[in-house]
């Protein structure tokens, strides 16, 4: 709370992108693969409501592990549809946003009653790194964080890395551009795209988790707000690469802070126009010759 | 392997099998003689403000009166609203409640189709021959909350925050800095919209960010997405929350001063009890403090951190509002 408004805006982007982040690494995953997972939202949001009832025992890395759990669960189900039955992507995934709203509605209220978990949820605090946490202004954003938000920094660099210098990630690349080559030299598509389906809802349920751990203590029905969708959005201003979509994740972060500060300072402007910046910014470069270029080739294709 | 058609049947029938495990209904069977009450949501019932409290209020005609039966949906969007209030139309329902002044439109176009069904929305003011509205003087109660919270704060400044800007919040909130007011005239009073009723996290930045602005006593009228702001206060160890709707003095009760509540079981009962009688008279059905569907409910557990002057000031500010002496500044209305 100290260092100005400024800080406290940073602060506030980082937070608020921390979730964003992880579900959109996730979907980058999953679109690299050549799948479009519309479904996020189920993911997260079952994520949320994983990480709160593991939580309960007390121990929030096993909440973590609770939220990840149950983002695979809602993913295997949109995998099985998408991979091995091929069902429509789009249809597929806008059912599992429904789903994973609706099934954690009726999960809660029979577990919780209709008067809810409260607040007793346990969470992490920010867990200041010395030193790199004094440095002015973007220190207290960036090294004044749950550990989750440090986690990205390891993940983003090691993700770029296994895209482009391992031989998973060239298979990865080669199923989401091209499967009928990449069957060709020995890959499975539907193995490859099952994992990146999986892994991509451990990602989501990670973010959801997030919201209950690293931020409000407790679950509520439809918190998940929209995440998935705007994370969907954030792959595409990231141009489907790691640090492109980490940016991108701290752009609608950013948005999202700067509506909040300006609301509390009294600015005039309608507090949604911040907010509809990035989306803004999303279309212009979805409507550029550059966004298809970057696209994986087979994207939201049946594999062969 | 299966065909394209079948695939997609495949997938439909899965889907359907797991939305209707998701689905919120709760009807019973129908008996000659029986009272149907239906009750429509915008939000999820543990919200443990505006909507788990409308549920509570269902659930208090369900077991009070005899021969009730009752069902609960959530919705959305206006157009759901009508599809609804047509279904239980057509159902033979005698009351359906739209809980929210943003049920008014649809319950105006659907109660013509329907004239034995009464429409009543919580909120609003269209009234017709089968609709009708309840109009909360939450203001009232809000007043009294901003004399608390205007006594209380250190650091000269307040907040509060909505879901979105509708028109009962604002007046709420309205009330609330006059209140305020009253008792500090310097007092600077800190209005933040969350955009949505169920974005906890949402809810919790916008905390964050008044308190980071000084702010030290925050009143939240967002439902759901209000918890986030609970939880910032809570963090903050400085600061004081004031709860709404329903009685939230046991969300937080370290933090939380109390809370302006409106009975709404209290007030369902009311009108359930004109409906099942046959004597209902579509009218804007005003409820207010002196029938004690609205009211301030301090927290037990702080009273004795609120000055003796400010509970005071509340007394006497409640005692004109009950003898109807009292008039609430302009730019003020009701819920």
């Amino acid at each position: 709370m100290s260092g100005g408004p400024l800080t406290a805006f940073l602060e506030a982007g980082v937070r608020t992108a921390t979730p964003l982040a992880y579900a959109a690494l996730g979907e980058l995953v999953v679109e690299r693969a050549g799948v479009i997972n519309i479904g996020l939202e189920g993911a997260i949001i079952g994520g949320a409501f994983g990480a709160l009832v593991f939580a309960d025992t007390g121990s929030v890395p096993l909440g973590f592990a609770g939220a990840a759990l149950a983002g695979i669960l809602v993913a295997a189900l949109f995998a099985l549809f998408v991979v091995t039955l091929r069902t429509d992507q789009i249809i597929t995934g806008t059912a599992m946003s429904m789903l994973g709203l609706g099934l954690t509605g009726t999960l809660y209220r029979t577990m919780y009653g209709s008067a809810g978990a409260s607040l007793h949820t346990p969470t992490i605090a920010p867990a200041p790194v010395p030193g790199l946490s004094a440095i002015p202004v973007i220190g207290p954003a960036l090294f004044d964080q749950p550990v989750v938000t440090y986690a990205l920094y390891v993940l983003v660099p090691a993700l770029a890395w296994w895209f482009y210098r391992s031989a998973a990630g060239l298979a990865l690349r080669a199923v989401g551009e091209h499967p009928e080559a990449a069957r060709g030299a020995g890959i499975s598509p539907d193995r490859v795209q099952w994992a990146a389906i999986l892994f991509g809802g451990a990602m989501g349920g990670i973010g959801g988790g997030t919201l209950v751990l690293a931020q409000v203590g407790t679950f509520a029905e439809g918190m998940s707000a929209g995440r998935g969708f705007i994370a969907i959005a954030i792959v595409v201003l990231g141009r489907w690469t790691p640090f492109g979509v980490a940016g991108a994740a701290l752009l609608f972060g950013a948005a999202s802070a700067l509506q909040t500060l300006a609301q509390t300072t009294g600015w005039t402007m309608p507090y949604q126009l911040p907010l509809a910046f990035p989306y803004v910014l999303t279309l212009v470069l979805l409507a550029s010759a550059r966004a298809r270029t970057a696209a994986p080739a087979a994207l939201g294709q049946r594999s062969a | 392997m299966l065909t394209k058609t079948g695939r997609f049947i495949v997938l439909n029938i899965g889907v359907g099998i797991l939305l209707a495990c998701s689905s919120r209904g709760d009807s019973s069977p129908k008996s000659a003689n029986s009272f149907k009450v239906a009750l429509l949501t915008p939000g999820p019932i543990s919200d443990q403000s505006w909507n788990g409290s409308a549920y509570a209020g269902l659930m208090r005609i369900k077991d009070s009166i005899a021969g009730a039966t009752v069902s609960h949906i959530q919705t959305k969007t206006p157009a759901e609203f009508e599809e609804n209030f047509r279904q239980y139309g057509a159902a033979g329902y005698s009351l359906v409640i739209g809980h929210g002044f943003e049920f008014q439109d649809a319950a105006a176009r659907v109660g013509p189709e329907f004239p034995k069904t009464t429409y009543i929305t919580t909120g609003g003011n269209t009234v017709g021959a089968n609709v009708a509205a309840m109009s909360f003087s939450f203001d009232e109660p809000s007043y009294l909350a901003g004399i608390v919270a205007g006594s209380m704060t250190k650091s000269g400044m307040i907040g509060c925050i909505g879901g979105t800007e509708i028109p009962p919040v604002k007046a709420a909130f309205d009330a609330f800095t006059a209140g305020a007011t009253s008792v500090n005239p310097k007092v600077t009073v800190l209005v933040s919209y969350i955009g949505n009723w169920e974005d906890a996290s949402a809810g919790k930045e916008q905390a964050l960010a008044q308190l980071g602005r000084g702010a030290d006593v925050i009143f939240q009228d967002a439902d759901a997405a209000g918890l986030g702001a609970f939880q910032a206060v809570r963090e903050a160890k400085h600061a004081y929350a004031i709860g709404s709707n329903a009685d939230q003095n046991a969300v937080a009760p370290e933090v939380t001063l109390g809370s302006v509540v409106i009975d709404l079981p209290h007030a369902f009962m009311v009108i359930a009890r004109e409906v099942h009688g046959g004597q209902f008279k579509p009218r804007i059905v005003k409820l207010d403090m002196r029938l004690d569907v609205v009211r301030w409910t301090v927290n037990p557990a702080l009273a004795t951190k609120i000055p003796a002057a400010a509970t005071h000031a509340v007394d006497s500010v409640r005692a004109q509002m009950l003898s109807g002496k009292f008039v609430l500044p302009a730019a003020t209305g009701s819920k």
